[in-house]
């Protein structure tokens, strides 16, 4: 990756816009990071959990668009939108590639359509005010969650541990070229959720409502794969030891700089601009095997 | 999914019963739903309602030749105020006094917070805005100027190649004064029809003459503008698409493993015939011109219509047909999916004449 150490690190006023990007998964192995199981399937977790959670982003921030009045926000949130979907895409299509390889991803990932359809879904029959109320609410939600998706795509672009660990090159660019999007588009659900509604306290209530939620769903997750991985048989169990020792190799972040940094989006004075650094992210898109693809398409 | 089934999905190991957790986060979100909108669950009404940043309205304080059919133009606030702050890369985009709107890249000093420069080429065969440019914004004349935007971010690699085709010189110059600023190893190939058509080359010159290079005359090729790349260059450029598209093609051959470049979101459309939409079965009927997407004219009517991309693989623009015969041109759509009405009507059309009646 290119040296970007005199960058500011935040860039004003960026136009965002999603990249048209394609993988080649034909021949990813099911352990892509060789004789790591526990950490492959923990990062794996994201290919289950992203492609229907994206999906829900995208319906919810195109249900706040009526709602925008500044010109400036709504066409970052169109960005963003767009950039969501293209996410969702490409972590679906690594779950179709784990079935065809005999890990059925699907008990889990019908679980989520669940939650994101029908618990955190659009509600029928709600007054007006109620409607509005429930979309800035689940805008908080994203927001909080951008929060998170911000934290692990600045770790999956300085994660020179799974280059040592010669994890499979697609699958990294896959998780870095996500990451830099994310690290791109970080301040654009907070941005939203504050244009909407200003108040700390709807903040604190996205992040504690959701925080938790995706800390739970992600512990359930790896114990899922592990249990449904077919060359496994339910050897490999996961614990938070495991997690540290893997995060102390590079192999994951760190559980307990994940809650620290959970934490800070709690303060007064928090601003997504505060984490990572727009300009790693953006040379990394200019140089995402995958993104550098698209364009010549 | 059965919004009306109250069972939760099943357990994750074949267990046969709905899964507990699952049953708690329903519940859970069965009574938090309904409570917002309550006290303490709604929006504080006295808190300030969401606030829309206006526009800002500049007058033109300096409109001077500075090659052989481009202007540069200076642009203050009418009350000398501190205009808002931009980053090398960024752009503003004008509202003619006639209503045409364009974009420009800011070619200026970051530094200097009174005045934003733009410069402009005459272009013959444009949609006029040019020459209107050219020819009527006189010393003196307002306009509307959305605030700056950055397309074009400069990420401060330390080592740089910057490559400039005539006119796309424009945000490389902030972006070269950066570098220098910030002793960064850097070099500009400036390629041109010839030297009076290019601006700029002496400001460039200025800020370090052995790293600037100029190709006059000819078109290079994507091999030779990529000639000084080094291992880990970061390359810039800004030009004409063929330029941009011949660097593209040469990047995998040449040390270089990066590329920046301005995107420009809607690919000019080829080959497009006029037809009509309609918004719902009895709604009303929209003309789509040749040179016009049908979203464009879609928003028009509807402002609050999703779309992102503008090129057919986001997939947000996503409508339902309910009758007539699309001509599709994105590549996101599976077959299923097109049989059973789904349009994205930023690039996808209609044969000439015919009437798409869509569901909004
Ligand atoms: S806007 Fe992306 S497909 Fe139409
Ligand atoms: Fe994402
Ligand atoms: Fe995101």
């Amino acid at each position: 990756m290119p040296g970007t150490g005199s960058a500011p690190e935040v860039h004003d006023n960026l136009v965002l816009e999603p990249r048209d990007v394609r993988f080649d998964w034909s021949r990813l192995p099911l352990h892509w990071i060789p004789d790591e199981p526990f950490a492959t399937h923990t990062i794996n977790v994201l290919h289950l959990l992203l492609p229907e959670g994206e999906r829900w982003f995208v319906r919810v921030f195109k249900e706040a668009l009526p709602l925008i009045t500044d010109e400036q926000l709504r066409e970052e949130v169109l960005g963003f939108i767009g950039q969501e979907a293209i996410h969702a895409q490409a972590h679906e299509e690594v779950l179709e590639h784990l079935l065809a390889q005999g890990l059925d991803p699907r008990p889990y990932v019908r679980q989520l359509e669940w939650l994101f359809q029908r618990v955190l879904g659009e509600r029928p029959g709600l007054s007006a005010r109620a409607r509005r109320e429930n979309v800035i609410e689940r805008v908080a939600f994203v927001a909080a969650i951008e929060h998170f998706t911000a934290f692990l795509g600045n770790w999956a672009l300085n994660s020179p541990g799974l280059d040592r660990a010669q994890a499979d090159p697609t699958m990294l660019d896959l998780l870095r070229w996500h990451g830099a999007e994310e690290v791109e588009h970080r301040s654009v659900a907070y941005d939203l959720m504050v244009h909407l509604d200003p108040g700390y306290l709807r903040r604190i209530r996205g992040m504690v409502v959701s925080g938790p939620l995706l800390v739970r769903l992600w512990v359930r997750g790896v114990r899922f794969l592990l249990a449904a991985d077919p060359t496994l048989r339910g050897r490999v169990r996961p614990s938070w030891r495991a997690a540290r020792a893997a995060a102390l190799r590079g192999m994951l972040p760190d559980p307990v700089q994940s809650l620290r940094s959970g934490l800070r989006y709690l303060k007064p004075g928090y601003h997504p601009t505060q984490e990572g650094s727009s300009a790693q992210a953006l040379s990394y898109l200019a140089t995402s095997p995958a993104a550098r693809a698209a364009v010549t398409r | 999914m059965d919004r009306t089934n109250p069972q939760a999905p099943p357990d994750l190991y074949g267990r046969p019963q709905a899964d507990p957790f699952m049953r708690r986060l329903t519940a859970f979100g069965d009574r938090y739903t309904p409570a917002l909108g309550s006290r303490g669950l709604r929006r504080n009404p006295r808190l300030p309602a969401p606030r829309a940043l206006p526009a800002l309205v500049l007058v033109v304080t300096g409109h001077r030749p500075v090659a052989e059919d481009v202007v540069e133009l200076r642009l203050a606030d009418p009350s000398g105020g501190v205009l808002p702050g931009w980053q090398p890369g960024a752009h503003l985009r004008l509202t003619l006094p006639s209503g045409r709107e364009r974009h420009y890249s800011l070619c200026g000093d970051p530094a200097d917070r009174t005045s934003y420069r733009i410069a402009v080429r005459r272009l013959a065969d444009g949609g006029g805005g040019s020459r209107e440019i050219h020819d009527e914004l006189h010393l003196g004349v307002r306009l509307t100027v959305r605030r700056p935007r950055n397309g074009f971010p400069f990420c401060g690699e330390q080592r740089l190649l910057l490559l400039a085709g005539g006119i796309g010189v424009t945000p490389l110059l902030p972006i070269a004064r950066e570098a220098q600023r910030r002793g960064l190893d850097w070099h500009l190939v400036y390629a041109g029809r010839t030297l009076a058509t290019m601006p700029f080359v002496e400001e460039l010159r200025a800020l370090a003459p052995e790293r600037v290079t100029l190709l006059v005359g000819r078109i290079p090729s994507g091999a030779e503008l990529l000639e000084s790349a080094r291992p880990g260059s970061a390359v810039y450029c800004c030009g004409p698409a063929p330029m941009l598209a011949a660097v593209q093609r040469a990047l995998d051959e040449s040390p270089a493993g990066t590329l920046h470049f301005e995107r420009f979101a809607a690919a000019p459309i080829t080959d497009g015939k006029p037809f009509t939409v309609q918004l719902g079965a009895d709604g009303p009927t929209l003309d789509v011109p040749a040179d016009r997407s049908a979203l464009d004219v879609l928003r028009e009517a509807r402002p609050d219509l999703p779309y992102s991309c503008h090129q057919g693989f986001c997939g947000t623009c996503r409508l339902h047909v309910l009758s007539g015969t699309p001509e599709h041109r994105d590549r996101r759509l599976t077959s299923e999916e097109r049989a059973d009405g789904a349009l994205l009507p930023c690039v996808s059309r209609a044969a000439e004449g015919d009437r798409l009646v869509l569901d909004i």
